[in-house]
């Protein structure tokens, strides 16, 4: 049991929850935009098309109507924006989390179930529990790590699960089946038409998958820097999927990230440090008066997405605002 | 926590008994869920349900179905009938082809789908959904098909 724990709840530096936040939020706001934009279209459908999932019945949730799909749609998108902040994790988040699965409520109540985005719901779930968090913070937090775990169990089990519902409802026989065949000659790409002529390399992959679906939860139990290389072999499975049967599961690969040490990864740190570097650069040319532009781009990093760490640069003008 | 006392901030997050013991029994009751809608449950436990993405064994020598909807407007064109067009996604039909197949009226639903999205083009005079089964011969697609229409609606005058 104290093993069990553990294990759950592994600290992590509070700056990967920062960064793991920013990225969640982020990629709900580009998912309602760009990844399943057709969501959005369920609004047009006439009401009797729409067959509610069992949790939509149980909630009573009402039949989607234009008002509600689009009211959603508006409201949830800044939302997650000023999530991805990190500022009031808790509000903010179950927000993003309620909204966002009655979006895919919506989504998934017109005869076809998605199974891209478990570990995205989970992560949409934890993460209001995950407690404050700044960017580039090194201090370690539980609740934090608890949070990522699950995230990274539920991605894991989005993969050895699926092996065993190919089990189910294929049986062994699978393995041999015609499945990819038929994903090809529904959803092929030019790619895809040099694997098709031959049964057995299709077989092969099959196998293949089954192979590395059963395998998943190894990642578990072997050292980080291992770890990190499988997560690679993940993300590039994907790009294999995307290339032959154009399925890209990105919000799974969102979810993902909780393998990665996000918290290194500082774009606006590394912004601020190479503008400080151009401004002391050009500092004797220019003169004491800063211009207009530089002391605004200042302020918008120092009040911006990063506002956690202090601007600590030698040039900083005087007359910039605290974060 | 909030680091509202200066110092507090930079110490270790560390989780009380109680927190720790909510969340090794929120983790237990999910997965438990989970594998029962794994080893039992259907789509409809979303997201609980199984993953069963190509979950299905496809047999060798069996026609692949690759379902099409499609309409004929006043002028006589074919329009081949997409996500883009009408907003609603190719496996939602398929995943509803049993009610279409009963009651074909329900192409309605696709018309005022495609018209909501569509206001200037012309009315539709004949909406249906085909699917081409295409056949395989060990498991390679030997070529030939053929269509089978599922669903064939002529909507009323009126309707638009």
């Amino acid at each position: 049991m104290t093993r069990l724990i553990r294990f759950l709840t592994t600290p992590v530096p509070r700056g990967r929850i920062a960064a793991f936040r920013t990225v969640i939020y982020l990629f709900v706001a580009a998912d309602l935009v760009w990844f399943t934009p057709w969501v959005r279209s369920h609004s047009a459908i006439p009401g009797v098309f729409y067959r509610p999932l069992l949790v939509g019945r149980l909630l009573h949730l009402p039949t989607p109507t234009p008002l509600l799909v689009n009211g959603i749609f508006w409201i949830l998108i800044p939302i997650a924006l000023l999530a991805a902040t990190g500022r009031a994790p808790r509000l903010l988040g179950w927000t993003v989390f309620a909204l966002y699965f009655e979006w895919m409520i919506i989504a998934m109540s017109y005869g076809k179930v998605d199974h891209d985005r478990f570990g995205l719901l989970v992560a949409l779930a934890v993460l209001p529990t995950a407690g404050h968090a700044r960017h580039g913070d090194a201090v370690t937090t539980e609740r934090g790590g608890w949070a990522l775990r699950m995230v990274q169990l539920a991605v894991i089990a989005t993969y050895f699960l699926s092996s065993w519902a190919k089990l189910r409802f294929g049986g062994i026989g699978w393995v041999t089946s015609a499945t990819l065949e038929r994903a090809i000659i529904r959803r092929g790409t030019p790619v895809t038409d040099l694997l098709t002529s031959r049964h057995w390399i299709l077989v092969a992959a099959q196998c293949g998958i089954l192979v590395f679906e059963l395998s998943s939860p190894i990642i578990f139990l072997v050292p980080q820097r291992v770890r990190y290389w499988i997560t690679a072999y993940f993300y590039a499975f994907h790009a294999m999927v995307m290339a032959t049967i154009t399925i890209s599961f990105a919000p799974h690969q969102a979810a993902m990230a909780s393998f990665l040490p996000l918290e290194k990864v500082r774009p606006i740190t590394w912004a601020r440090a190479l503008i400080g570097r151009l401004v002391s650069a050009r500092r004797p040319a220019t003169g004491p008066a800063a211009p207009a532009a530089e002391s605004t781009l200042r302020f918008l990093l120092a009040t911006g997405v990063d506002s956690g760490t202090p601007i600590d640069t030698p040039a900083m003008p005087a007359t910039v605002p605290e974060a | 926590m909030k680091p509202t006392v200066a110092g507090a901030a930079s110490a270790p997050d560390r989780l009380s008994s109680r927190g720790r013991l909510i969340r090794v029994v929120v983790t237990l009751a999910a997965t438990a869920l989970l594998l029962f809608g794994t080893l039992w449950g259907q789509d409809d436990l979303f997201p609980f349900g199984p993953f069963r993405m190509y979950a299905v064994a496809d047999r060798l020598d069996d026609p692949v179905a690759d379902t099409r909807f499609e309409l004929v407007d006043t002028s006589g064109a074919a329009v081949e009938l997409t996500q883009n067009n009408t907003g609603i996604r190719r496996a939602e039909i398929e995943g509803q082809l049993g009610r279409f197949r009963a009651d074909p009226s329900l192409l309605r639903v696709i018309d005022q789908a495609y018209a909501a999205r569509n206001p200037n083009a012309p009315a539709a005079v004949t909406l249906r959904i085909v699917i081409r089964w295409n056949d395989l011969k060990d498991g390679i697609p030997t070529g030939n098909y053929h269509d089978e229409t599922v669903a064939i609606w002529n909507p009323p005058a009126v309707d638009r």
